[in-house]
């Protein structure tokens, strides 16, 4: 028992008190006005909330790493997870939000009319989530692992227990409050070590500006080197790779249930705009920081860490190396560290570097806490995803509309349980970096929801026979083709695995519209009801006219 | 309820869905845009960063952000001018709301 040991599991600590107070005050205070109208959260608040339940163990774990390995090919994360909140700001949040149901199976079952194309969404929103929080699982093994210096394998088990003990009872109240605590912890967390390491290394307390120098440095080293420069494009890949998984990302970000979800809180179509707009510069902050975070962790390593000698190689490097993801070999038994002996995981970069830079025990034990922050608030969304799902859409609407409001709920915290554990299970051998996990389920959900409600919303003519075989179709073509890319090699114009969802979007675009075009029209209730999604709640659209409510009734 | 003009109403949704094809053809452009064209552009250099790395890692950000606030504004204010009245809206959708 160190000290490091002794702060970081303080401040850890101490911030999961803070979730759970804020979680318990706002439910005492929440009963009484459970039901008052328009009495949202503001959408600066919605904002915060959205953040820390879209920026999960990858994006504070995982994003800075991926892009130190991959240099300018790692920016497609960056572009595809905040170019996203274009298409779901514009074309779906406040479209969904003026439907009014809960949840995005619900959506479909409605609008569709369809309690198949209902059961096959709620299937797939269990899938698209169960992957995705299998990168959450891996994340908290990586940390909890440093933190008691040991197996990352070990580590992932107790942050199953700990994940599903979280959302299990935690999740499922208002849990809104806890998640802005959580976005402004994992912020500071993630901001204070790039600040310092940019005072460190160039002397400004402004990283976004004072990085781009070291950026073309790192290029001038990596020539002497032999290697290719840090920033030069498309050597990990081909161009097309970059802009599929850059489409992937983005759509797919479009298309996440438990992230969608977040709009249904709030009051209107207006604020669900202002929510999608504060939401992107919150997340903005953290993704604008993470490239310069790549880049002082590379500086680091490459000019004070590489070059030194085997035997002297600081304290940090052994903590490291127990958990698995780190390895310094001599491999020319020169008794010298060179920068191509060094082989340093994605996932460790952003735990690691605090360490490496000597920032002080208080702020490595800060980032240990953000980082479980950030695990923790986007797998309890998505384990809610996940129960909504079962509980709600498949279990309550389809299979035992009567059942009693007890049963739901119990149903609903057993099935969060079975998906932690069972995702805890895939995520002891983690079948890829947590980056790259992530994406598949991004790949996932472009080629099944983001088709079905982009035509949904926007094209009254798609009806339940379009919107089924779309959503199989497009599961079947993006499954087969992560497989196909990452196990058989097989690959088209070098799209690997995490660019799949552009092919199962082509499908299931086409396919939606071949069927629905083929079969009959949807009924003119369900057609009406599409159009009036063009207009704000005050218009309605009903038998062919455009009516302003303003408050006289009749119609 | 009082009847619309068919006219009046569609050039509402006309008026929205043009900003929004504007902001598409920018976010398409500062993204998909610059990495299409990344070689050539790496050839010029903004605050010591090469162009299209800038882009990808701050300038698209950026420009993201901003077409979101944008957005968010301009709506307002095409709400405002076919005289849309917020706290209505709020009342029609917390009335509205499925309940189970």
């Amino acid at each position: 028992m160190d000290t490091q040991f002794l702060v970081s599991l303080t401040i850890i600590l101490a911030t999961f008190a803070l979730y759970i107070g804020i979680a318990i005050y706002n439910k005492a205070k929440a009963t009484s006005d459970f039901y008052v109208a328009g009495r949202g959260v503001p959408p600066i608040f919605n904002g915060m909330a959205i953040g820390a339940d879209w920026m999960s163990a990858a994006s504070f774990i995982g994003m800075a790493g991926t892009i130190m390995l991959l240099g300018y090919d790692g920016l497609a994360y960056i572009m595809g997870w905040t170019g996203g909140y274009l298409l779901l700001t514009f074309l779906l949040a406040p479209q969904l939000r003026k439907y009014g149901r809960y949840t995005v199976p619900e959506f479909i079952g409605d609008r569709f009319d369809s309690h198949t194309a209902r059961v096959i969404a709620a299937v797939i929103t269990i899938i698209i989530s169960f992957t995705y929080s299998i990168g959450q699982l891996s994340g908290s093994g990586v940390v909890i692992g440093r933190l008691f210096e040991i197996d990352a394998k070990l580590g992932t088990m107790i942050g199953v227990v700990l994940i599903a003990f979280y959302a299990a009872f935690g999740g499922m109240k208002g849990i809104t409050w806890t998640q802005v605590a959580q976005y402004i912890i994992l912020i500071i967390a993630y901001l204070i070590p790039v600040i310092f390491m940019s005072l460190q290394i160039t002397g400004n307390p402004m990283p976004w500006l004072s990085y781009g120098e070291l950026v073309g440095k790192m290029g001038e080293l990596d020539r002497e080197l032999g290697i290719s420069e840090y920033f030069a494009p498309f050597t990990n890949g081909t161009k097309w790779q970059f802009l599929a998984l850059m489409f992937t990302l983005m759509a797919g970000t479009a298309g996440l249930p438990h992230v969608i979800v977040r709009f249904y809180t709030v009051s209107t179509m207006k604020a669900a705009r202002w929510s999608g707009a504060w939401a992107l510069l919150f997340i903005g902050l953290l993704y604008l920081s993470a490239p310069a975070y790549a880049a002082f962790s590379r500086f680091i390593l490459m000019t004070k860490v590489a070059g030194s000698k085997i035997s002297e190689l600081p304290a940090w490097t052994k903590t490291w190396v127990d958990t698995g993801k780190l390895q310094v070999a001599d491999g020319n038994g020169d008794g010298i560290l060179q920068w191509s002996e060094l082989v340093i995981s994605n996932d460790i970069v952003v735990m690691a570097t605090p360490e490496i830079a000597n920032l002080g025990v208080f702020v490595i034990g800060l980032v240990a806490a953000g980082a479980m922050a950030a695990a923790l608030s986007t797998a309890g969304g998505l384990m809610i995803a996940i129960s909504s799902s079962f509980a709600h859409d498949i279990y309550y609407r389809v299979l035992k509309p009567n059942s009693t409001e007890k049963k739901r709920l119990s149903v609903a915290r057993w099935s969060i349980v079975i998906a932690t554990l069972f995702a805890g299970l895939i995520a002891l051998n983690p079948p890829g970096a947590i980056t790259q996990i992530v994406a598949w389920a991004f790949a996932l959900a472009t080629g099944t929801f983001f088709p079905a409600l982009v035509l949904g919303v926007w094209w009254k003519r798609s009806n339940a026979k379009g919107v089924i075989a779309g959503l199989l179709v497009g599961l079947g073509v993006t499954l087969t083709y992560i497989f196909a890319a990452k196990y058989g090699g097989f690959t088209i114009l070098g799209i690997i695995d995490t660019g799949a969802g552009v092919f199962g979007a082509a499908a299931a675009f086409l396919t939606n519209i071949i069927v629905s075009l083929s079969t009959e029209a949807p009924s003119q209730k369900i057609q009406e009801e599409v159009i009036d999604l063009r207009y704000p709640e005050q218009m309605v659209y009903k038998n062919g006219e455009v009516w302003m409510n303003d408050g006289t009734k009749e119609l | 309820m009082k009847k619309i003009d068919k006219e009046v109403a569609d050039r509402y949704f006309r008026e929205r869905t043009r900003n929004i094809i504007i902001y598409f053809i920018v976010w398409f452009l500062v993204s998909f845009g610059v990495v299409f064209f990344a070689e050539p552009l790496s050839q010029y250099s903004i605050n010591g960063f090469p162009l299209h790395y800038f882009m990808g890692a701050q300038g698209a950000v950026i420009t993201f952000i901003i077409l979101l606030f944008v957005n968010a504004k301009l709506s307002d204010n095409v709400d405002k001018k076919y005289g849309i009245d917020e706290s209505k809206n709020e009342q029609i959708s917390s009335g509205k709301v499925f309940e189970h």
